[in-house]
């Protein structure tokens, strides 16, 4: 229950510098929400001094966003091709495993 | 209409232009018009007409409301300013003031329609498409008995006893919670409600993904579902406990209270569900009304202190103004988070009750710094045990123009929860007749709420009416209106 408008750019500031650093703790959808929430902040919004800054975080949030998309879109392609190939792992890698039809 | 002003809500002189364009009988007579500089004076102009307001469940405390002042100043000064040029000295017109207490109260109850709707649209999808989250199986800590008996009679007295000991723990946790309220134990309430949290988003999240990847039957690997359900979870806790984009709040709320409606969808026997969700309304009804009801008693103390209740637990539809009030530790609202035991049915109802409870009370307490229209809803606390059946309502301060969402009407996330229940149990039949009957009833019953606290300004049970609502519109389309509809249809009767 925020409204960025309402608070001070330092506040601001914070709040995306926090969300950025947490989001290397293998968290894309922090990332992904801070590029979003903070987007208007730092390119819509008439300059103030830190938005250089907010700005520098957004678009690092989005680029990390994307790699992270990228990582997981291709592991999952990987498992799905490899899973029944790969013996054991394969079966300890899964969580679900589908039920056969009769 | 006679207006009731959560005095402390407004702003001093929203108050007194409030108070000016009123012919009814408001008791505080003209007060004095702060000026823009004086504004930590707002706070004491408020806590000094405490006394004299006639509904006194409002929510904004003076401490909050003077550190809101200090942070937000600007702000606060450009409201006043507006204020003053849209509403000169003199009194507006009576019926534009009553036509935005009617449009805040049309437009506040959609707000609350989506997401209570939403909240039953996952519940009940969820419940059709898997399997596992159909009632039976384990049994439940909070419900021990079962219901596989021979006779009807020996069922509804078992049935009974489960009831009353699912309540017992309901107002322990209700009556421990606001213990540790009064004695200001706010790390301690803190604390639980962060456990419960975290509790709730990562464990029932990965059951929830493990039914959901069941019945989809798609191999999904370990790695994927913990990335997700860790990513989910992370986020949850950013969200909900400290600052997060209004609309993710909300979504994570609701989607709190749908999980939370399914586990207890799942574990609650049939006959222990209907009397359980009768009881909670009573009891709803009374803790919240009795002067001596413990949630009463936490909205009051609250509202001495000047302090919010526990937003986490309460869902609000707009954005609220004192969020740097929110940020002091006393007013965090959180779930309540629940014992973390190796049971988890059982931790799940216990700590949520309270909290909820704590958040309802809180809610009503905190809601808006200004109101223009000072309405209490209940809120409703949030996650698990207690119905929220207060809906707030706050509103930010009325006087910004280009915000429409000034005022904010907060329901408790316990509603949310018993509401889902009963839609749940109301399709479990697989009759879509009955499952629209129930859902129009609920809906139904929420407007009344919501006029009812237009009108009363008060703290308000959010369930009685609604559940009443819903159950006897259950029964009655189950072996009344079913039947009789069935039979037109056969008879080729058109009415």
């Amino acid at each position: 229950m925020v409204s960025l408008s309402k608070k001070s750019p330092e506040e601001r500031l914070n709040i995306c510098r926090k969300y950025y650093r947490a989001g290397f703790a293998f968290l894309p959808l922090l990332w992904l929400i801070n590029a979003i929430w903070f987007y208007k902040q730092a390119f819509k919004v008439e300059p103030y001094p830190q938005q250089a800054q907010i700005r520098t975080y957004v678009i690092r949030s989005a680029i990390g966003t994307l790699i992270w998309i990228i990582i997981i879109v291709a592991w999952n392609i990987t498992f799905q091709l490899l899973r029944t190939k790969m013996g054991p792992l394969g079966d300890f890698l899964t969580f679900v495993y589908p039920r056969g039809y009769y | 209409m006679h207006r009731l002003i959560d005095d402390n809500q407004d702003s001093p002189d929203e108050m007194t232009e409030l108070l000016k364009s009123q012919d009814n009988d408001t008791i505080i007579d003209g007060p004095e018009r702060p000026n823009i500089t004086n504004l930590p004076d707002v706070a004491i102009i408020q806590t000094s007409t405490d006394g004299e307001n006639i509904s006194s469940n409002a929510a904004a405390t003076a401490s909050s409301h003077s550190r809101v002042e200090a942070i937000d100043p600007q702000d606060h000064e450009t409201t006043h300013r507006h204020r003053r040029n849209e509403q000169p000295d003199e009194q507006r017109p009576l019926n534009i003031e009553h036509e935005e207490i009617f449009k805040y109260g049309a437009s506040h109850v959609v707000k609350l329609f989506v997401p209570v709707s939403l909240c039953m649209l996952i519940v009940i999808i969820t419940i059709k498409t898997t399997s596992s989250y159909t009632p039976g199986g384990a049994t439940w800590a909070y419900t021990p008995f079962t219901e596989d008996k021979s006779t009807n009679t020996q069922r509804i007295l078992f049935s009974l006893a489960n009831t009353f000991i699912f309540m017992g723990f309901v107002i322990t946790a209700t009556v421990i919670l606001i213990l540790l309220y009064k004695f200001k134990c706010y790390k301690i309430i803190h604390g639980w409600l962060i456990l419960t949290t975290l509790m709730l988003l990562f464990f029932f999240l990965y059951s929830y993904f493990s039914s959901i990847s069941a019945s989809l039957n798609r191999p999904i690997d370990m790695i994927t579902i913990c990335f997700i359900t860790w990513n989910i979870g992370a986020v949850g806790m950013f969200c909900i406990h400290w600052k997060g984009p209004l609309p993710v709040q909300q979504a994570y709320l609701i989607f709190m209270s749908a999980l939370l409606a399914l586990v207890f969808y799942k574990f609650l026997p049939d006959w222990t569900g209907w009397l359980i969700l009768g009881v909670i309304s009573i009891w709803d009804l009374i803790a919240v009304l009795c002067p001596k009801g413990p949630l009463r008693i936490l909205v009051e103390t609250a509202h001495e202190r000047g302090e919010q209740i526990f937003p986490a637990l309460i869902y609000s539809s707009t954005m609220v103004y004192m969020v740097t009030a929110v940020d002091p530790p006393p007013s965090e609202p959180q779930f309540a988070p629940d014992n973390i035991n190796t049971n988890i049915a059982v931790n799940v109802d216990e700590t949520l009750n309270e909290e909820q409870r704590n958040q309802r009370a809180a809610i009503r307490n905190n809601n808006a710094r200004r109101q223009l229209i000072p309405r209490s809803d209940v809120p409703q606390t949030a996650t698990r045990r207690e119905p929220a059946r207060y809906v707030v309502e706050r509103s930010n301060s009325p006087v910004i123009d280009d915000d429409d969402d000034d005022e904010s009407v907060k329901l408790g996330l316990g509603d949310f929860i018993f509401y889902s229940i009963l839609l749940a149990k109301a399709s479990a039949l697989g009759d879509w007749n009955v499952t629209i009957a129930c859902y129009v009833s609920l809906l139904i019953g929420l407007c009344l709420t919501l006029l009812l606290l237009a009108i009363i300004r008060k703290a308000l049970p959010a369930l009685p009416i609604s559940i009443t609502f819903g159950l006897v519109l259950y029964f009655s389309t189950v072996y009344i209106i079913g039947p009789f509809s069935a039979e037109l249809n056969l008879g080729q009767v058109f009415i």
